[in-house]
């Protein structure tokens, strides 16, 4: 996909204030604004309802890419060969790795 | 406690009689090493399984990166530095372990800021929006789908997605253990997210997810 077509963003009503929450959309979620920069996008946000919808739209996307941090315990026989790789090396603590005390 | 010492411990060399290795352990020695990676490293186990799985894709393979990502920590446990994210440290350790298994260069992709993709987030949504997908999340059960395309998704992209998005890692912490600035983890992340999005609202219409058509979707 090439960059955004104009007319695109355009058919989205986008004033310069949605621009820029555009611009800074992903860094907004992923917590990686400044608090004055977050908290003026959090106000153009709170009263602009095309922003809301993509917000919105972008939130939801990211909670479900954060679902697939499913529970992946390491196998029991992959923690075996471990231990017994680093008790192989000299390894003091290779039967923690099978759990063990 | 630790203890700091400077010490080589020779370590035997292999069956067929070379010669042993000396290994620096001037950061801590014996037990205490022990202890300390037991304390810091081991807990990160299965988090490091979990990267390796989503590297790999396969089971087998993530076996043999995981195992081999903790034989190298721990013959370089020296150089961790305490007091620093040992999780960050050895997820930097599997993915290199990772890229030297597949025989790859480093990525050379050399994209922009990320301004470009941050910017078509918008067109994404907007096509979405016309199409009256704009609520397709929320509707959808896609993390199903949205796992088999990041299968699919190519490098250096899928690591900054899986860093930042499913392993909940900051952009620094991200971008040290891609080895790359943080401008560059924004612009492979942003195209990351962009090429995943156009992807699902894909499997969205194969799955007939229409909307003009049908009315109104609740």
């Amino acid at each position: 996909m090439s960059a955004p077509a104009r007319s695109q963003l355009e058919g989205l009503g986008l004033s310069a204030s949605c621009v820029d929450v555009l611009r800074h959309l992903w860094d907004y979620l992923d917590d990686e604004m400044t608090p004055r920069g977050a908290e003026r996008l959090r106000a153009h946000i709170a009263n602009c309802g095309q922003c809301r919808g993509l917000e919105g739209y972008q939130s939801s996307f990211l909670d479900t890419l954060a679902q697939l941090r499913s529970e992946f315990d390491a196998p029991t026989e992959l923690r075996q060969r471990l231990a017994d790789k680093l008790k192989g090396q000299g390894c003091g603590c290779w039967a923690k790795v099978r759990g063990e005390s | 406690m630790t203890t700091a010492t400077h010490a080589t411990l020779t370590l035997p060399g292999p069956t067929s009689g070379a010669a042993g290795v000396a290994l620096d352990v001037s950061a801590s020695t014996g037990t205490n090493r022990d202890a300390e990676f037991e304390r810091e490293a081991l807990p990160w186990l299965d988090d490091v399984y979990r990267f390796a799985l989503t590297l790999t894709r396969d089971e087998s393979d993530a076996d043999d990166v995981v195992q081999e990502t903790y034989l190298r920590a721990y013959r370089s446990w020296h150089t961790f530095i305490p007091g620093t994210e040992c999780r960050r440290w050895l997820f930097t350790i599997c993915r290199n372990v990772f890229l030297r298994s597949r025989e790859r260069q480093r990525p050379t992709v050399d994209l922009e800021d990320g301004e470009q993709d941050a910017l078509a987030a918008g067109s994404v949504y907007a096509a979405a929006r016309e199409r009256g997908y704009d609520d397709l999340y929320a509707t959808l059960d896609l993390a199903p789908a949205l796992r088999d395309a990041l299968d699919e998704l190519a490098e250096p992209f899928r690591s900054a997605v899986i860093l930042v998005d499913v392993e909940d890692m900051t952009y620094e912490s991200a971008a040290q253990v891609m080895g790359v600035p943080i401008g560059t983890v924004r612009s492979r992340l942003f195209r990351g997210r962009r090429l995943l999005q156009e992807k699902l609202v894909t499997v969205a219409e194969d799955l007939g997810f229409a909307t003009a058509s049908v009315g109104v979707r609740r």
